[in-house]
């Protein structure tokens, strides 16, 4: 029975789009389906574990291993670079593949349409 | 576009813009910053002189040419440098283990792989934005 009200609410707030405001009930199914995302993601962000508490699972043996070790395995001062071009060396070779193919596809599109003038 | 004071601005601020993108490559591995930063500012000066003069004078910089070969070529040693990993016995991409020397952590010439792909990757994100930009302008005319 608790449930009742929030879709009462729905209801006016629909009739009222609908029929007062003139929206069209494509663009009200479009609303509707925005705040369902919203609402989702909201409950998603309040589960989230809180922000710098030490007993967060981002805090593991990897992040300790970074921290402590990676300068001298590594080299790198700088932890965030020995992180994405050394021990994740491999995902940045792909963010490269990733610029490589959007560069060709642009320059193949643009280059096709030059031909049709 | 013909504008005294918009040409006299970019002329004196592309070369420091240019300077720091290197600085922000080339010291990727000891400030925050890196390839993709770096290159980004290399390349948006690049864009600045091509849209404040013409598109020779920023050709004149980096032809069309140069900055395609550049941004596959870059691409390629990316991987090579990698592949030095698998040569030297280690695993692919590795740093210490394929004998790149670490040198001294905080000088400007360590950390091995991490330096030297820093490099390429700046370079090719810089020549990605050029080749991209003089696409663009080209279809235009």
């Amino acid at each position: 029975m608790l449930n009742v009200l929030p879709v009462i609410i729905l209801v006016i707030i629909v009739v009222v789009l609908r029929f007062i405001f003139a929206v069209e009930a494509r663009s009200i199914l479009n609303l509707f389906l925005l705040g369902l995302i919203i609402f989702m993601l909201s409950f998603t962000v309040a589960e989230m574990p809180p922000f710098g508490d030490p007993g967060n699972p981002v805090f593991n043996e990897m992040c300790l291993r970074y921290l402590e070790d990676g300068v001298a395995e590594t080299g790198a001062v700088n932890i965030a670079a020995a992180v994405i071009l050394d021990y994740r060396a491999f995902d940045t070779l792909g963010e490269a593949t990733v610029l490589f193919v959007a560069i060709a596809a642009v320059i193949a599109t643009l280059q096709s349409h030059r031909k049709e003038e | 576009m013909e504008d005294q004071i918009v040409r006299m601005t970019s002329r004196l601020v592309v070369p420091f813009i240019q300077v720091y993108g290197i600085y922000i490559i080339v010291h990727g591995h000891l400030s925050p910053g890196g390839g993709f930063s770096g290159g980004a500012i290399f390349g948006a000066s690049l864009v600045l002189l091509a849209l404040s003069f013409n598109l020779e004078a920023g050709m004149k910089q980096i032809s069309h040419q140069t900055a395609s070969v550049l941004e596959s070529g870059s691409a390629i040693a990316f991987l090579l440098a990698g592949m030095a990993g698998v040569f030297f016995g280690g695993n692919y991409l590795a740093n210490r283990a394929a004998g790149y020397p670490l040198g001294e952590a905080g000088a400007l010439f360590s950390s091995g792989a991490v330096f030297v792909i820093t490099l390429f990757l700046g370079i090719k994100v810089a020549s990605t934005i050029a080749t991209l930009f003089y696409n663009i302008i080209e279809g235009e005319d």
